[in-house]
């Protein structure tokens, strides 16, 4: 797994995950974007076009970031991805774009 | 539950995979021992000492030989000093007897021809007689210098003379006149027809006791030498040295130089070393420094192997280390998994009209503690509440969670909420920003004498509903994972079910996998379940078996099967 940040706008915050995230490296990925999200971005875009795999604990992360900002996007989810959220329901909470 | 349940056989795997280790691990420090640590280290000082030797002798026997060589060119030079000398003494005999020759005896003349040679500060001569060959040789014709030792003897100049004719124009020596002071006596006969004339010379007297040394500037210097007359080395027979004690010892070199029908043997050997102190020096240093190596090279060795022998014992006990960690983390994991299944209840309700059953298997990585639950609750006599649910997450954290959540349900099933209400209930519980945590739960209420269906999902995956060998996902509305929304309400989707039929609820251990899409998963679920018919415990069994692909994600499944 890799990331980037990036920041669009003014309150703006992008997060891009590369590889797989999964329960070995949700921590790691947390504690490296806490620090941006403790500016209190507006919006938060998570960029998943790069990502090859996401379990459950890397949803439960993104919820957990949904909670700490007024807005949130998930963009680029794959199919097999989508269908998972769909699953549990969390496709509006994530604010899910194809 | 039957007895070869989950518990019993992960524990049972478990003990046997920790001896198999055991005793792979005990297998290589048998082969070690018995070898003695210190043949490397007295290897390297034989060959250190012996390479030392060869050494040694190479360079004493070079330095032997370069001695030989420059003594045997240091005694040539010699011999070429010394063979000047003499022809300065046979020159002028030759000639004054050539002289006394060609004048028939002139005594005048030959006296005027020979004083030059008897005085002077270095005279070459002590003595020069001219006699008559064949005539009365009681006395010589003239006398130049000191009377000849040899006159006081006429019988031995006689004899001497006669001999000296018959080697006509080479220097006759008739040896050493032992009357003291010693002289040398040489005779030389003219070369003429006649051959008449004798010029009789005796040398200055020899130093008294033979003992002269070069002089100390004297290119010779460094030599001790000895001369002889002849070819023998005769105490009598020696002319002069500068030792006290004679032989020469050590290495000597020996030169025969011709004189008259004689020789003088001349001997030498080196004061010091003719090339320098230090080719003589170099086989003892090369001795001792190549001793001193050797032994430095050994206690290397030593070192090195004491180091190596410490290093295989540490790698020794680091196995040792490694396998009792292996021996903790399995009983780590033994100790979690107790736990985990302690969570879980302990004992299947029993209604009539249906058959229960559980599985829960835990994730192969890691000794944490899974999220995942099931669990099953008896209402009343013919209503029960069937559960599963995954807590996002692992470790002691996850199963905290876990059972707050799970006896949280038993509290609000005892007050005969309905699964909407409970899970309603629940999300005011759990605040996934407080705690981190998300869990999706499956709740489903069976009332066996309605035959009615009632289910719930907070985000969970749908239960299969089997009857008349067809598989159907009961998919409702899905609320939100519990955690998400402390707002959430949800609602339930109810059924009416089969006389005979399975219901199967799980969480996603069962059906994900990596790169694949979960419909994929979910039908080879509803494939496996359709197709087998069999016991409801050997269903779940083969369930877990069949569909479980890289087993590290925890799973739970519960069944419950409708008795016609």
């Amino acid at each position: 797994m890799s990331f980037d940040l990036g920041y669009a706008g003014d309150d703006g915050l992008t997060v891009t995950i590369n590889g797989e995230l999964d329960i070995t490296n949700v921590d790691a990925l947390e504690a490296a974007v806490g620090s941006a999200l403790e500016r209190h971005p507006e919006r938060l875009i998570i960029d998943l076009s790069g990502l090859r795999f996401a379990d459950s604990s890397a949803i439960a992360l993104w919820v957990r970031w949904s909670t700490s900002v007024p807005e949130i996007e998930l963009r680029d989810v794959s199919p097999i991805l989508r269908r998972v959220i769909d699953t549990m329901g969390l496709a509006g909470t994530l604010n899910v774009k194809p | 539950m039957t007895d070869g349940g989950p518990v019993s056989g992960a524990e049972g795997g478990t003990a046997r995979g920790t001896e198999g280790e055991r005793e792979a691990g005990a297998a290589p420090a048998a082969s070690e021992g018995g070898r003695w640590p210190f043949w490397l280290p007295v290897g390297v000082l034989l060959v250190g000492l012996i390479l030392t030797g060869v050494l040694v002798w190479i360079s004493a026997s070079t330095y032997s030989s370069n001695e030989r060589r420059l003594l045997n060119l240091r005694v040539h030079d010699a011999g070429a000093l010394f063979s000047g000398a003499f022809a300065a003494i046979q020159t002028p005999l030759a000639s004054a007897a050539a002289l006394a020759d060609a004048t028939n005896g002139d005594v005048a003349k030959f006296m005027r021809f020979v004083t030059p040679y008897t005085t002077g500060k270095t005279p070459t001569f002590g003595s020069v007689s001219l006699w008559r060959l064949g005539a009365d040789q009681t006395a010589p014709l003239a006398v130049v210098g000191t009377p000849p030792v040899l006159g006081a003897t006429p019988s031995r100049a006689e004899a001497f003379f006669a001999t000296t004719a018959a080697s006509r124009s080479r220097l006759g020596v008739i040896g050493l006149l032992t009357t003291p002071p010693r002289h040398l006596g040489y005779a030389f006969t003219s070369r003429g027809l006649a051959g008449r004339y004798v010029v009789y010379a005796e040398s200055r007297p020899l130093p008294a006791n033979r003992r002269s040394r070069f002089q100390s500037t004297s290119t010779f210097s460094d030599l001790n030498y000895a001369l002889y007359l002849g070819k023998l080395q005769r105490p009598e027979d020696l002319l002069v040295t500068d030792l006290e004690k004679l032989p020469l010892t050590g290495q000597t070199a020996n030169l025969s130089i011709p004189f008259g029908d004689n020789s003088f043997t001349f001997i030498v050997n080196a004061r010091q070393p003719l090339a320098g102190s230090f080719p003589e020096r170099l086989p003892w240093l090369i001795a001792v420094v190549g001793v001193l190596l050797s032994i430095g090279a050994a206690l290397l060795t030593l070192r090195l192997v004491q180091r190596r022998t410490h290093a295989e014992q540490l790698a020794g006990s680091l196995e040792r280390i490694a396998e009792e960690n292996r021996e903790l983390y399995s009983e780590q994991r033994t100790i979690a998994q107790t736990l985990q299944h302690a969570l879980l209840p302990e004992k299947l309700p029993k209604i009539r009209g249906v058959e229960t059953g559980a599985r829960y298997e835990a994730g192969v990585e890691g000794v944490d503690i899974g999220g995942d639950w099931y669990d099953l609750i008896a209402l009343d006599d013919h209503r029960l509440l069937l559960v599963v649910g995954d807590v996002s997450g692992r470790g002691v954290r996850a199963a905290a969670t876990m059972a707050s959540l799970r006896y949280a349900i038993h509290a609000y099933a005892a007050q005969n909420d309905p699964p909407a209400t409970i899970l309603t209930k629940l999300s005011r519980l759990v605040n996934v920003g407080a705690t981190g945590q998300l869990a999706t739960i499956l709740c489903a209420l069976i009332d066996v004498e309605a035959h009615e269906l009632t289910v719930t999902s907070a985000g969970h995956l749908p239960p299969l509903l089997i009857s008349d060998g067809k598989g159907t996902f009961i998919t409702g509305a899905v609320g939100v994972p519990i955690g998400v929304n402390t707002g959430a309400t949800y609602t339930s989707t109810a059924v009416s079910t089969p006389r005979a039929g399975t219901l199967l609820a799980f969480t996603d251990g069962l059906v994900e996998r990596r790169g694949e899409s979960i419909d994929t998963g979910l039908e080879r679920l509803q494939h496996a379940a359709t197709a087998n018919h069999c016991e409801l415990d050997q269903l779940l069994s083969r369930l877990l078996e069949e569909l479980r692909h890289d087993g590290d994600d925890d799973t739970a499944i519960a069944g419950l099967r409708w008795l016609d």
